[in-house]
């Protein structure tokens, strides 16, 4: 971390200018992180060890939530498989696709421009004006895909309405919407030196090979940064089960962070949704842990931290 | 240059064009695909209530009722919410990159002690959805400090740093600069201040422009928040209009896909003018990891 | 960086324990009187007040759901009110529909509640267990007339609330696809109901596939059905109506004990979910919507429908502008006659300074003649019950453009409205049920598409029911 050229003649003293000039740029992180962020942080677990309901005074219980939650609530075990399913699927999905158009818009085609901007728009637009949207293609009697499939003379397929066939639709929204990962995989693709996939073609290599061998090994820190950054916003999926699935059919679609808005917002049990919430950011802590621990093995970084 | 290498030269040329325009075609096939829900939601914006509902659905809108636009925008102020959207978003813009600046330059250039527990707790904080701080940050906005129905709760925070992410961006960007230049400053007299405003700013245009649309991006996008700090219609965001308009209507699809539509177009604007900028600035960022 | 984090888990630790000390003083604070006007979108004008009122009034606010026009139409109202009389000055806040709860929830957790206020029907019970609702039986007395009594809170022998308005279920129908079809009309009058085996027989011959077939004649495919003939809406809490007619039912009179995993009751939800699977006369009933009606009857895909009243005034009416020629019917009935009742509730909040004000403003708005733009349109029914009973009263209402023919709809909808079909919803008498309806949304979630059935579902999660109803 330390590792920065010393500027000739300077050593690091407690109240040097620099240091002083370092804690004024500051202010503005010490303040958020402080009162923003770890604070209520501490906060949540605090309430998450009472059985406050914002209508009357909390009571200290323990952990008598977190026991609950782990032996009798109906939903919790359901929405963490649900959650990493979806997020499996939409991460996975979402990393193939992106690198696979990035892949299509690296050659030299027309209207590059225009294409890149097709498939990254998905990605400005209001999420929830998406989801309904998508709900009506999706629609099990009258829906336009099943209008085609029974046109084709398949069998309709009851999508969201459907507890097996719910995440991966949902799954196939959130891929289409990923058009940021697309551009950073274009920006990685641009960056591998094509000296190296001049040579490997002069030594007789074939696309696929070269595939292999050179451009995914140099695009590992940005397929670091894109899975991260994947991983992190699909854990805490909840739009489409706020705005179209309400959690059902079941509890296939009943997200952690959906589970926990309703736990508060609905039925009004802060205490118990805020031991909820802490069990989301352990996992999601956990996730986040194991990529960092396991990627110094397969990162090829070329100079440079990547932390 | 010998006649087989010319021969070589030639088929690997044919080659590529015959592969170039295989994938002219798949990503034309693949644009197709992706704009079509939109296309959809619009199509559906255009028609009367009656057409939607039938089966098998069409398409294309029978009469293409560009009037449901005008109906829309009588019921639906678009533009006083897209005016208190961006009273949201500007100054949060602002003060988000030029915190996360501030910051990120501490944190690549300036040596001082605790420099790393700060780092991780930064990093930390990254991790850390918004759904867990919710509920005590709005008691303590709200309760603490009296901020009912304000725009504040979702500005003020921008003004720390904009956020623990963009704080890493601009800092992993100033890391991409030679230090080099600062010396040359440092030599001809610079304090640490003028350094970063002379130099590192200039160079790293392109990064703020990223972290500005991230962070519009997230505000543009965060309903729950909104829905949360805002009460009056008045003050509501383009997000709480069209929530709170499907309620309104009782289900009138097509002037809800209507005012759908028409707040696809400030983000969408914003994109195209932006462009050159994003492209830029995302290149150079996904690369520093 | 190890002894970073070491200093950073000291931190963490210790302010863990101060926020938690912290905790416990955060909700008794003196609350804001709930009147000062922190947050209205709905201001209106202030109604010219009286010249010479030498006291101030006392203001109250009131608070609704709705799109900021209907809380302007009903801010107008409350100017009447504010001008009738020299007390009380009545200001009404409008917040959206989807987040009125989480809205009311975060002011009480703030102390910030308004002194009145609509509350969604399921959360009555339970701020009544909090204490934070006051008891409102004194509001009608010596009045010429009161609320059906189908229509109030009751917690704890006292009456919590009165409903807003009257909302019942019914069976609505589309004339021109029964007319083509060549079959009767369902019955608008209570002791012609249909059976469920008639019901299910009607909607079989209105239910079509690709080649004009229908169910059960040979070559009837199921996949490939261009119109169905009954949809039988399926939210846990319009699903009571079908248990209770089966004799069974979710609750106990009482609310305290559960009833859903008798035979009965079990019975009567798996026969509404073959409607699709067996009978083949239904679409999948999919998500919530508001717009049940507009996708079935409207869109003339599906020839009969349960729904609320409360589509008459919402989408009907508009469509009957348009040519539609729709019926309304009462429900059909397995054992018993059963359609529930239900309406939003105006309750006073037990935060309030002003608690005799506040009644006085709700008995005044409540009274139809002060709340005519909903009923007339057909949204809401009058609550009082000599609308139901003094003819005059009822032509008064029933009769005008946006209705159905007034025989047709005085049969189907008033007296079934005031008859001993109608039973109030679950959530006038028992606490939890929006847990126990989530929980049961979400055990019945496999049943509709036939994955497991509703007797497994149910036998499987009994417990966790009682529990949820318990409040767990």
């Amino acid at each position: 971390m330390e590792s920065v050229n010393k500027p000739p003649g300077r050593r690091s003293r407690f109240y040097s200018s620099e240091a002083r000039v370092a804690y004024i740029c500051l202010i503005p992180a010490f303040l958020g992180l402080i009162f923003l962020t770890y604070l209520p942080l501490v906060g949540v677990l605090g309430i998450s060890l009472t059985n406050w309901t914002g209508l009357k005074s909390p009571e200290f219980v323990g952990f008598d939530n977190y026991v609950q939650l782990f032996t009798a609530d109906p939903y919790l075990m359901d929405s963490i498989l649900a959650t990493i399913y979806f997020a499996v699927l939409s991460v996975v999905g979402s990393m193939i696709y992106s690198l696979f158009i990035a892949m299509l818009l690296n050659r030299k085609i027309p209207a590059r421009g225009f294409f890149r901007a097709v498939f990254y728009v998905p990605y400005v637009l209001p999420a929830v004006a998406i989801y309904v949207g998508w709900s009506w293609l999706y629609e099990a009697n009258f829906g336009f895909f099943n209008f085609l499939l029974s046109e084709a003379g398949l069998r309709k397929v009851l999508f969201i309405a459907d507890s097996s066939y719910v995440v991966p639709s949902l799954s196939l929204i959130s891929v289409w919407l990923a058009g940021n990962l697309i551009v950073i995989f274009l920006a990685g693709l641009q960056n591998v030196p094509s000296v190296y996939h001049e040579a490997a073609e002069m030594d007789g290599a074939n696309g696929w090979n070269r595939f292999r061998h050179i451009t995914v090994p140099c695009m590992t820190p940005i397929i670091f940064y894109n899975l991260l950054m994947s991983l992190i916003a699909n854990l805490q999926v909840v739009t489409p089960a706020l705005s179209l699935t309400n959690g059902g059919p079941g509890n296939s679609s009943r997200f952690m962070t959906y589970l926990m808005y309703d736990q508060a917002f609905v039925n009004y049990k802060l205490g118990y949704a805020s031991a909820t919430t802490f069990i989301i950011f352990a996992i999601l802590a956990v996730f986040t842990a194991v990529l960092f621990k396991t990627s110094h093995r397969w990162i090829f970084n070329e100079g440079g931290d990547d932390k | 240059m010998s006649v087989a290498a010319y021969g070589r030269l030639r088929s690997k040329k044919r080659r590529d064009f015959t592969t170039n325009l295989i994938t002219f075609a798949v990503v034309v096939l693949l644009a197709a695909l992706v704009l079509f829900p939109i296309w959809w939601i619009f199509r559906t914006s255009l028609m009367t209530n009656a057409e939607i509902y039938k089966y098998p659905p069409s398409l294309l809108p029978q009469n293409w009722l560009f009037s449901n636009y005008e109906k829309t925008l009588e019921v639906f102020k678009f533009w006083k919410y897209l005016w208190n959207t961006m009273i949201i978003i500007v100054p949060s813009c602002l003060a988000g990159t030029f915190t996360a600046t501030l910051c990120g330059y501490a944190f690549a250039r300036l040596r001082f002690r605790g420099k790393s527990l700060i780092w991780v707790l930064c990093i930390g904080s990254m991790l850390l959805p918004t759904m867990v701080t919710l509920i005590p940050l709005y008691i303590g906005w709200t309760r603490g400090l009296g901020l009912q129905d304000s725009y504040l709760p979702l500005i003020l925070p921008y003004f720390c740093g904009g956020g623990a992410f963009n704080i890493f961006l601009i800092r992993q960007f100033i890391l991409s600069i030679p230090r080099e230049l600062d010396q040359a400053a440092t030599i001809d007299g610079a304090g640490y201040f003028r350094i970063l405003f002379g130099i590192i700013i200039p160079a790293i245009k392109s990064a703020m422009i990223v972290v500005a649309l991230f962070i519009f991006i997230g505000l543009w996008n965060d309903l729950l928040q909104q829905m949360i700090y805002i009460n009056s219609s008045d003050k509501y965001t383009i997000a709480l209009g069209l929530t709170n308009f499907r309620g309104q209507l009782k289900s009138d699809w097509s002037l809800t896909m209507a005012a759908t539509c028409l707040s696809f177009a400030p983000g969408v604007i914003f994109y195209l003018i932006g462009q050159r900028y994003f492209v830029e600035g995302i290149t150079l960022t996904g690369l520093k990891n | 960086m190890n002894k970073g984090k070491k200093i950073g888990a000291g931190l963490l630790s210790a302010a863990l324990v101060l926020s938690v000390l912290g905790c416990g003083s955060n909700d008794n604070e003196g609350t804001n009187p709930a009147s000062s006007p922190a947050s209205s979108g709905a201001e209106a004008t202030p109604a010219p007040e009286t010249s010479s009122s030498k006291t101030e009034k006392v203001k109250i606010t009131y608070s609704m759901w709705g799109s900021a026009e209907e809380g302007k139409t009903v801010q107008a109202t409350a100017d009447k009110f504010n001008a009738s009389q020299d007390r009380i000055e009545v200001e009404v806040v409008a917040i959206p529909w989807e987040s009125y709860m989480t809205k009311l929830n975060t002011q009480a957790t703030g102390g910030q509640l308004p002194d009145t206020g609509m509350l969604k029907e399921d959360g009555v019970i339970q701020w009544s267990t909090e204490g934070m609702l006051n008891d409102v039986s004194s509001m009608y007395e010596g009045s010429d007339s009161k609320p059906l009594d189908s229509l109030a809170y009751k917690y704890q022998g006292k009456t919590v609330a009165y409903a807003a308005a009257n909302e019942i279920l019914l069976l609505y129908y589309n004339k021109d696809m029964f007319d083509k079809a060549g079959v009767p009309y369902p019955p608008s009058a209570l002791d012609q109901a249909w059976t469920w085996d008639e019901f299910v027989a009607t909607a079989k011959k209105l239910t079509i596939d690709k080649n004009g077939k229908h169910p059960g004649e040979d070559g009837f495919d199921p996949e490939g059905i261009v119109q169905f003939g009954a949809s039988v809406e399926n939210l846990p809490w319009q699903l009571e109506t079908w248990a209770l007619s089966n004799g069974g039912g979710y609750y106990s009179a009482d609310g305290t004990e559960v009833r859903i995993g008798e035979d009965a009751s079990i019975e009567a939800i798996q026969k509404v979910a073959d409607l699709y699977l067996k009978d083949h006369v239904a679409p999948l009933s999919v998500g919530q919507t508001d717009d049940g009606i507009q996708r079935t009857i409207i869109a003339g895909t599906v020839a009969m429908a349960t729904n609320g009243q409360w589509n008459v005034g919402t989408s009907l009416n508009v469509a009957k502008e348009e040519g539609l020629n729709y019926g309304v019917a009462v429900l059909p009935y397995m054992k018993d006659k059963v359609t529930l009742s239900t309406g939003g509730a105006n309750v006073v909040f037990s935060q309030t300074k002003h608690p005799e004000e506040a009644m006085e403003w709700l008995k005044w708005y409540n009274s139809e003649e002060n709340n005519w733009g909903l009923i007339s349109s057909g949204i809401w029914m009058p609550t009082l019950e000599k609308w139901y009973t003094d003819e005059a009263l009822t032509r008064k209402w029933v009769e005008n453009p946006n209705f159905p023919p007034y025989d047709e709809y005085k049969s189907a909808v008033v007296d079934y409205a005031r008859s001993t079909a109608a039973k109030p919803a679950a959530w006038f008498y028992t606490n939890n049920t929006t847990e126990f309806n989530t929980l049961l949304g979400s055990i019945l979630g496999d049943v509709w598409t036939g994955k497991t059935t509703a007797k497994d579902a149910i036998s499987k999660n009994l417990e966790a029911l009682k529990a949820a109803n318990k409040g767990s």
